[in-house]
């Protein structure tokens, strides 16, 4: 099967400063929802730009459906219109002197290969699709920021492109609305069969829609994995603590075998943990443990330490401790509406896979 | 106590500023006494004065004309205000920060200069560009002494305000809404048509509304390049009626009102686009600027600004100075034009041997300083009781502050003519008439200055003071005159400028002794010597370039001072 969308070596360069984008590649099958996630300015956005020709690469190769679409080297860069995307912007650039009707029939009009059929009826359609239905004739400066949304998704969908971009499309809704449109977005998209690429800061998001979560940061892909993988074996450090495993235990590696490290904690003790980097003895490691992954009032085969509890806090659905543990310090999240645990020594169990040591590149490669 | 009192006496001055000399218009409209002869006692009202007025054929040639030249005006100001502000905000074409500054430069150019200038260029003899076809062998002529040459010369010179409009609409628009329609798979064409345009419509209503009421209270252009070929225009004929033996007054008081009510009308519709909803602007995160690729194109459009450039600007000045410096603006060959021998100071100097042209610059230096300072001062206590108190009675004195946007300078210049002309031993044939009706004429646009400035100030900055003990006086004088005093000097000087080079209210007011610059370079112009009106024109606008130089100096200092105290 061929991929809807083929990214190799990606390079874009601004003016000024580093690149923006340096050195992606990865692609996405037919009918795949890929989501790049990262922190502001990771060049995420720059890449989805690329992909749909609004950025001009310096570097690399985009292919979509088979056809190349941009490279540089061989001055190949065909315009957004000729690349038969669809893309969802994140203010959703819904045309505000015209009607939802309008705007959902506006690519139809005017693209040089409309698709034939009637118009009206495919605006029907896909209207109904995003459940707008009612909407049709209402002034777009009418709607509220869901429904707006919804419309800029019906524009893109009308046409049915082979790709479709969504750029942070749910990131100016409310909290609310955003978890239910979340859901309902991962609903039409694979009731279209659609191929996706799809740009968020948002975990929580990229979790839900992503068929595959692509991290980045500073320009470069870290890693890209189903959202299972990308949750329980992080690739490094830094999508680790992105992905939200905030606690870091510092330590010596002493030795390893396969992809099991054993770490000397100092003061804490030893603790087996999990790596996907090619440690050896003597190298300084960062363990890096999500907070609800440790079982506290627990012992198990390994890494069954006694920990002290010096805070508490009750925050009703769950209960998050501050616990000292050899001279270090460990934030754990219970769920639960009861708190179990009060102040002083506890058991506690870490378990080796929950447990991913890092090559120590200090501080700052986390941030 | 004292808020009425403040109130009362604001209201009184505005009163005695815009409301009194306006119904002294009106009455001037309905009535056929006149108040040189029969001075204030004789009131004759009656409506068929005015129906009359109404009904003239000639009144109805004017006021065609007049919509011609600056609804035509007004189209290609469009055109040129819209294909500038695509340059300047969407595309790569080199040095725009200078095309973005240069085109403003019309602005400056006092109407009457400009038209000189053109007809030293377009008249269908001498013309200077006509001189240049008859060398090339091309039997082309243009005469600017004409409808078209009228709509040309409006358009170019008052492109700027639609681009003022159109550039900041087009900077505030919402990218992506042009980058969704090029994802849908339209043309760039297409997207320009459909999507572009229609969304900075309410911005291009605006400018173009704006530009034609400007056109519409232009005397100098008309005067200029009309007159010569007899189309009169509203302006134009309302002057033509006071320099009539007798004067018309009245029929001229008649046509101002017609002026004015055109212009009012216009002005509510321009308010009320700019208050409507605009589509442009959309919350959320900063823009990126998208700048269009034009590869080679973009010194094409580079082109089409020195192009603007050279016509609005280069052309004019080159015309001024051959005319000034020449003894005789006839060429024999083209060799003629780099003979140095027929260059000299001559006109200079028999503009300087006439006593009236240092009368004329001293006066005009009086009237701009009596007007800053007289405008900043009122205008500060308008701005300041209307934006900063809650006094009952501020909005009267806004909506009456308010009033003169939708009069022309010349209808001001018409009804203080009214108000003043019949009151022996009154401020008629003094400076101060002209300094008062500039104030009353500017006084909207320096109060709005203002408020921005204000705005600026957070109310928490006087409420300390207070708080500290100061009272409401010495809060203003030390809190509000220091923070707010780079934006009290640009209004400052914005209103000296203006009132340096304002015409359409002062030809009313004049007299011999209280003449100023604008006036006298049209008796120079009327007087049919092109080499004196030329080299004054030049004189006029290197004092207005010096004064502009020196104040923009002046009010930068004034910013950089607070920044420094802050």
């Amino acid at each position: 099967m061929t991929s809807a969308l083929l990214i190799q070596d990606l390079v874009k360069r601004f003016s000024t400063g580093k690149p923006a984008v340096d050195g992606v590649s990865f692609d996405v099958p037919a009918g795949e929802i890929v989501v790049l996630l990262g922190p502001s300015g990771c060049g995420k956005t720059t890449t989805l730009r690329c992909v749909a020709g609004l950025e001009h690469p310096t570097g690399g190769r985009i292919s979509i459906g088979g056809r190349t679409v941009s490279e540089l080297q061989r001055g190949v860069l065909v315009s957004p219109r000729e690349r038969d995307i669809g893309m969802v912007f994140q203010s959703y650039a819904v045309w505000p002197h015209m009607t939802v009707r309008q705007n959902v029939a506006y690519p139809l009009k005017h693209r040089r290969n409309g698709g034939g059929g009637d118009i009206d009826t495919k605006v029907k359609e896909t209207l109904e699709l995003v459940g707008l239905g009612e909407y049709a004739d209402r002034s777009a400066t009418l709607l509220s920021g869901g429904q707006m949304q919804r419309v800029a998704l019906a524009r893109s969908l009308v046409y049915r492109p082979q790709l479709l971009l969504l750029d942070e499309p749910l990131s100016n809704l409310d909290a609310k609305l955003r978890i239910r449109l979340r859901d309902e977005l991962r609903r039409i998209l694979k009731a279209t069969g659609m191929t996706g690429l799809y740009v968020t800061h948002d975990q929580a998001e990229a979790v839900v829609l992503g068929d595959r979560i692509g991290v980045m940061r500073e320009g470069k892909l870290l890693q890209m994995a189903p959202p299972g993988e990308i949750y329980n074996r992080p690739a490094d450090s830094f999508v680790a603590n992105f992905t939200g495993a905030s606690n870091v235990l510092l330590g010596k590696v002493l030795e390893r075998k396969g992809e099991r490290a054993t770490i000397d904690l100092g003061q804490a003790g030893r603790i087996e943990a999990w790596t996907p980097q090619p440690l050896s003895a003597g190298d300084r490691a960062r363990v890096a443990l999500r907070a609800e992954n440790i079982r506290l009032g627990e012992r198990g085969p390994a890494n069954s330490f006694t920990g002290r509890v010096v805070e508490r806090r009750y925050q009703g659905m769950q209960t998050v401790y501050d616990v000292e543990f050899g001279g270090q310090k460990l934030e754990v999240l219970e769920l639960g509406t009861a708190a179990r645990h009060s102040d002083g020594e506890v058991a506690m169990h870490l378990p080796p896979d929950t447990c991913w040591a890092y090559r120590d590149e200090g501080q700052a490669a986390v941030d | 106590m004292a808020a009425p009192l403040w109130v009362g006496a604001l209201l009184i001055l505005l009163a005695f500023l815009v409301i009194y000399p306006l119904l002294m218009l009106f009455f001037g409209a309905i009535s056929d006494s006149n108040p040189v002869i029969d001075g204030f006692g004789k009131f004759n009202p009656s409506l068929t004065h005015f129906i009359a007025v109404l009904g003239n054929e000639n009144v109805h040639l004017a006021f065609f004309n007049a919509l011609v030249a600056c609804g035509g005006g007004t189209i290609l100001a469009v055109v040129i205000g819209l294909a500038f502000s695509w340059i300047v905000v969407r595309t790569n074409t080199p040095f725009k920060g200078f095309i973005a500054g240069a085109s403003m430069i019309p602005l400056f150019v006092p109407p009457l200069v400009a038209g000189v200038a053109w007809s030293i260029l377009g008249s269908p003899k001498t013309g200077l560009l006509n001189t240049a076809l008859k060398w090339m062998g091309i039997d082309f002529r243009f005469d600017f002494y004409s409808m078209s040459g009228l709509i040309l010369v409006f358009g170019f010179y008052y492109a700027p305000y639609v681009y003022m409009f159109t550039a900041s609409a087009l900077r505030n628009m919402d990218p992506s809404l042009e980058e969704a329609s090029e994802v849908s798979g339209a043309s760039a064409f297409t997207t320009i048509f459909t999507i572009t345009f229609p969304l900075i419509a309410p911005a291009i209503l605006a400018g173009s509304l704006l530009s034609f009421v400007v056109m519409l209270g232009i005397y100098g252009v008309p005067a200029a390049l009309g007159a010569p070929a007899n189309i009169s225009v509203l302006t134009t004929y309302i002057f033509k009626l006071t320099a009539w033996a007798p004067p018309l007054y009245n029929t001229a008081a008649a046509v101002a009102i017609l002026l004015m009510f055109v212009t009012a009308i216009l002005v509510w519709a321009q308010q009320k686009v700019l208050s409507g909803k605009s589509f442009a602007t959309v919350a959320g995160k900063a823009f990126r600027p998208r700048s269009l690729n034009l590869g080679p194109w973009r010194w094409f459009t580079f082109g089409l600004a020195l192009i603007y450039l050279f016509i609005v600007v280069v052309l004019p000045t080159i015309a001024l100075v051959i005319a000034g410096f020449r003894r005789f603006l006839f060429f024999k060959d083209f060799g003629a034009l780099f003979d140095m021998k027929a260059y000299s100071w001559v006109h200079f100097n028999s503009i300087f041997d006439n006593p009236l042209t240092m009368t004329s610059i001293w006066n005009t230096m009086k009237v701009g300083v009596i007007t800053a300072l007289v405008g900043g001062a009122l205008a500060f206590a308008i701005g300041y009781t209307v934006n900063r108190t809650q006094v009952g009675g501020r909005r009267s004195i806004d909506l009456l502050s308010t009033i003169p946007v939708a009069i022309p300078g010349l209808v001001v210049g018409v009804a203080y003519l009214w108000a003043w002309i019949g009151l022996p031993g009154g401020l008629y044939g003094t400076i101060w008439i002209l300094a008062l009706a500039f104030v009353a004429r500017f006084i909207p646009d320096t109060v709005k200055a203002l408020s921005t400035s204000f705005m600026q100030i957070h109310k928490e900055l006087e409420e300390a003071a207070w708080v500290c003990g100061r009272g409401l006086l010495g809060t203003i004088w030390t809190v509000m005159l220091p923070l707010a005093r780079p934006g009290i000097v640009a209004s400052m000087t914005l209103l000296f400028v203006l009132a340096v080079r304002e015409l359409g209210s002062s030809l009313f007011l004049y007299t011999s002794d209280t003449t100023v610059m604008a006036v006298l370079l049209l008796d120079y112009y009327e007087g049919g010597n092109i080499g004196k009106t030329a080299a004054f024109s030049l004189v006029q606008t290197v004092i207005l370039a010096v004064l502009l130089g020196f104040t923009t100096w002046l009010s930068r200092g004034a910013a950089e001072g607070t920044a420094r105290a802050g």
